[in-house]
C-alpha cells in the first residue's frame, strides 16, 4: 500500500513541477490547475497552522482549561480586527489596529535605532581599536569601509541637492552600493540554483522505472497538448481571419 | 681577535651575572607572595543581583590580591540550597576576570581591575523560572596545586530590573530625534522643507498616463511585510498618491494583497484616495483583494493575473523576498512598465534587472514624503537625515579618536568611545 502512495506521490510531485515549469512556455491550463492548487493548499496549511499552532496552545487551552481569564484581552484584541467586516460595528476594530500599530512602533524604534545608528557607527570605527596591531592592508581596509559608509549615506541625504563635490561623493557611493548589489545578486542567484537542481534531482528520480516513467510521460503528453492545441489554435484563428476577410 | 672574543664573553657573563642579582634582590610581590606566603582563603566576598538585566545572573566581587598568579585558579561554587548541593559554575586563573571584563559601559559600570568580577548566568543550571527571584549561594574557593582555601558562604536573590541604564546611549540618542522631529514639524508647517528630486517617482506619472491610454489596469503589490514594518507603511503612503492619480485619470488600478491587515489599512487609504480626487463614485471595494499569506502561492497567483492581464503598469513597493523576481520577471515580459521599492537590499538587485525605476531602501521611504508633501511625512524624512548626518559625523570623528587612540596606547580613552557607540 505504501509503494503505491509512493509511486502516486512521484506523480503528483513530477507533474505539478512539469505544470508549474510549462509556464516558461506560455500560460496553459496545465499551470493554471497547479497555480490554483498552490493557492488552496497553501490556505489551506496556514488555517491548520493558525488552529493548531495558535488558536489551541495560545487561546484554547489557556482560556478553557487553565481558565488563565488574562488571554481574554489579546483575544479580544484580535478578534476586534474581524469587526471590519460588518460596517456598523467596524470602529471596533480601530481598537485592535491601534494596539497592533503602537506594539510593533514601540518593538520597532529602539531596535532600529540600536541596529541602524549605533551599532553602524560602532562596527564601523571598532576594527581601528586594534590599531597597533593592525597590517597596512587592515587598517586601509577599515578605513576603505568607513569611506564606503560616509559615500553611501550621502547618496541617501535628500536635504541637500545633488550637485557639485556632494554630487561626485554620492556616485562614489552608488559604486559601492553596485559592488554590494552585484555580490548579493550572485549569492542569491546561486542559491536559487540550487533549488532548481533540486526540482531536477526529483524529476530524474521519478523517471526511473520504479515510478513508471513519471517524468517522461508528463512531459511527453504536455508536449502533445501543446502540439494538438496549436494545430487546432491555428486551424481556428485561420476561420476566423477567413470569416473576417469573407 | 682571539682576546677580544675572551673579553666580550667576559662582559656578557658580568652582564648575566649583575641581572640575575637584580632579580634575586628585587623579585615580584606575587612572585614572592606565592613561595612565601600559604594560600589563604578569598577574604570580603560579595554577591549581588547582575544590574540592568533581565534577572537570572548573579554578579561576585571580591578583591585582587598579590596571590593571584597564574598558577592559583578560582572556582566559583553555586547551590540553591542553604546546605550542600554546590555546582561548579566557573573556574578560571586568578590573574583574569577583573571589572574591565564585564561587559557594561564606563556609565554605567566601574571597569576597575583592582576587583575580580565574575558573572553567574543561573539559567544554565536551574533554569528559567527558578533563577529569578529564589535565593542563591555562592562560595569560591582558590586553588594552588593541592592546596584549596574556601571562602565564606554568601546569597542573593535576581531580579529582573526595570531600567537598562546601560542603554543610556540609545535613549539620548532617541530624545535628540524626537527634539528633531517636533522641531522640524513646526518648520514644516511654517516654511515648507526642501526634499532634492527622485528619479524614479516622475516615472509614476508616465506609468499611469500610458495605463489611461491603453485601457489596461495598473498593478500594486505591497510586498509580503507587515503593518507594523516601515516599508509596508511607506507603500501605503504611495499607494494613496497612486490611487489619487489613477482616479483623476480615471484609469483602472489592482492591489493583490498577502497580508489582510495590509489590505484592510490600503482599502482606506485607496477609498480617501478617491474621496480626495473628487471621484468617490469610481471606487470598487474590489480594488484591494487577497490573494494568499503563503509566499510563493501568492507568487504563483499574482504571476497568472499579471500574464493573462497583460498590465500597462506594475508597481512593487514595499518589503519583498524571494518572490521578488518571480513577480518582476513576469511583469517585464508581459511588457508593463515597472516601478519597484523595497528596504531589503539583497532583493534589489532583482528589481534592478526586471524593472524600469527602481527606488533604493531609504528612497522608498522618501518617496511618501516627496509625493504628498505632507509636513509631518517630510518632517521624519528630515530627521531620517539629521540620522543620517549623526552617523556620518560620528564615524569621521570615530575612526580619527579611535585609530589616534589606540596607536598611542590610550586604552581608556579608546574604550569611552567604543562604549558610546556600542548597540545592545
Amino acid at each position: 500500500m505504501s509503494e503505491t502512495w509512493m509511486i502516486a506521490g512521484a506523480w503528483i510531485a513530477a507533474g505539478l513541477t512539469i505544470f508549474l515549469f510549462s509556464f516558461l512556455y506560455k500560460d496553459n491550463p496545465f499551470f493554471k490547475i497547479a497555480e490554483h492548487l498552490y493557492l488552496g493548499a497553501g490556505m489551506g496549511w496556514w488555517f491548520q497552522v493558525y488552529v493548531y499552532n495558535i488558536l489551541g496552545p495560545k487561546v484554547w487551552t489557556p482560556l478553557v482549561v487553565n481558565h488563565d481569564w488574562m488571554v481574554l484581552i489579546p483575544a479580544v484584541l484580535g478578534i476586534s480586527l474581524v469587526t471590519q467586516f460588518i460596517p456598523k460595528i467596524s470602529w471596533i476594530s480601530r481598537y485592535g489596529f491601534t494596539f497592533l500599530m503602537g506594539y510593533g512602533s514601540g518593538l520597532a524604534i529602539p531596535a532600529s535605532l540600536s541596529t541602524d545608528f549605533i551599532n553602524q557607527i560602532g562596527g564601523t570605527i571598532k576594527p581601528l581599536s586594534m590599531m597597533a596591531s593592525m597590517t597596512p592592508f587592515a587598517i586601509f581596509n577599515s578605513l576603505l569601509i568607513a569611506f564606503g559608509v560616509v559615500c553611501v549615506l550621502f547618496y541617501f541625504f535628500f536635504s541637500v541637492e545633488h550637485k557639485g563635490h556632494v554630487k561626485t561623493v554620492s556616485n562614489i557611493g552608488i559604486y559601492f552600493l553596485m559592488i554590494y548589489f552585484g555580490a548579493a545578486f550572485g549569492n542569491t542567484v546561486m542559491a536559487r540554483f540550487s533549488l532548481l537542481y533540486g526540482r531536477f534531482d526529483d524529476l530524474y528520480t521519478f523517471s526511473d522505472k520504479h515510478y513508471f516513467y513519471a517524468s517522461q510521460l508528463i512531459m511527453l503528453a504536455m508536449v502533445v497538448y501543446f502540439l494538438v492545441h496549436n494545430f487546432m489554435g491555428k486551424d481556428k484563428k485561420e476561420v476566423t481571419e477567413d470569416e473576417a476577410a469573407g | 681577535m682571539n682576546v677580544m672574543t675572551k673579553n666580550k664573553l667576559g662582559f656578557a657573563l658580568v652582564l648575566l651575572f649583575a641581572a640575575a642579582n637584580t632579580f634575586a634582590a628585587k623579585p615580584g610581590p606575587a612572585a614572592k607572595k606565592a613561595t612565601a606566603d600559604p594560600l589563604l582563603p578569598v577574604a570580603g566576598l560579595t554577591v549581588i543581583d547582575m544590574p540592568y538585566d533581565v534577572g537570572g545572573t548573579a554578579l561576585l566581587k571580591w578583591d585582587v590580591r598579590p596571590s593571584d598568579t597564574p598558577d592559583v585558579t578560582y572556582q566559583v561554587y553555586v547551590s540553591s540550597l542553604e546546605t550542600g548541593g554546590w555546582i561548579k559554575a566557573e573556574e578560571f586563573p586568578a590573574d583574569t576576570r577583573t571589572g574591565k571584563d564585564i561587559d557594561l559601559p564606563f556609565w554605567a559600570w566601574d571597569t576597575s581591575i583592582k576587583e575580580h568580577a565574575v558573572k553567574v548566568e543561573l539559567n544554565n543550571y536551574y533554569g528559567e523560572a527558578q533563577s529569578t527571584g529564589s535565593p542563591f549561594h555562592f562560595k569560591v574557593t582558590a586553588v594552588k596545586g593541592k592546596n584549596t582555601a574556601e571562602s565564606e558562604v554568601v546569597s542573593v536573590v535576581t531580579l529582573s530590573n526595570w531600567f537598562r541604564l546601560d542603554r543610556m546611549n540609545n535613549l539620548v540618542l532617541l530624545l535628540i530625534l524626537i527634539i528633531a522631529f517636533f522641531w522640524a514639524v513646526s518648520h514644516a508647517k511654517r516654511k515648507g522643507l526642501f526634499i532634492r528630486r527622485i528619479a524614479g517617482l516622475d516615472a509614476i506619472d508616465e506609468a499611469i498616463g500610458r495605463a489611461t491610454e491603453m485601457g489596461k489596469p495598473i498593478y500594486y503589490m505591497t510586498g509580503i511585510g507587515s503593518m507594523s514594518q516601515i516599508s509596508t507603511i511607506a507603500s501605503a503612503f504611495i499607494l494613496g498618491e497612486v490611487s489619487k492619480k489613477v482616479a483623476q485619470y480615471d484609469s483602472q488600478i489592482k492591489v493583490p494583497h498577502y497580508d489582510p491587515i495590509v489590505m484592510t489599512v490600503c482599502k482606506e487609504v485607496v477609498k480617501q484616495s478617491y474621496m480626495e480626487a473628487g471621484r468617490p463614485d469610481s471606487y470598487r471595494d474590489d480594488i484591494n483583494f487577497f490573494v494568499s499569506q503563503d509566499q510563493f502561492s501568492y507568487a504563483a497567483s499574482v504571476d497568472g493575473m499579471i500574464s493573462r492581464e497583460k498590465p500597462a503598469a506594475c508597481f512593487f513597493m514595499g518589503y519583498f523576498m524571494a518572490e521578488s523576481l518571480l513577480l518582476a520577471e513576469v511583469g517585464a515580459t508581459s511588457g508593463a512598465i515597472q516601478i519597484a521599492g523595497t528596504d531589503v537590499e539583497h532583493q534589489l538587485p532583482f528589481f534592478f534587472t526586471a524593472c524600469d525605476y527602481t527606488l533604493m531602501g531609504e528612497e522608498l521611504y522618501a518617496a511618501g514624503a516627496y509625493l504628498s508633501k505632507e509636513p509631518m511625512l517630510m518632517s521624519a524624512l528630515k530627521v531620517q537625515d539629521l540620522g543620517k548626518l549623526i552617523v556620518m559625523v560620528s564615524v569621521l570623528f570615530g575612526i580619527i579618536f579611535v585609530g589616534v587612540g589606540a596607536w598611542r596606547h590610550w586604552d581608556p580613552f579608546v574604550q569611552v568611545i567604543l562604549n558610546m557607540f556600542k548597540a545592545y
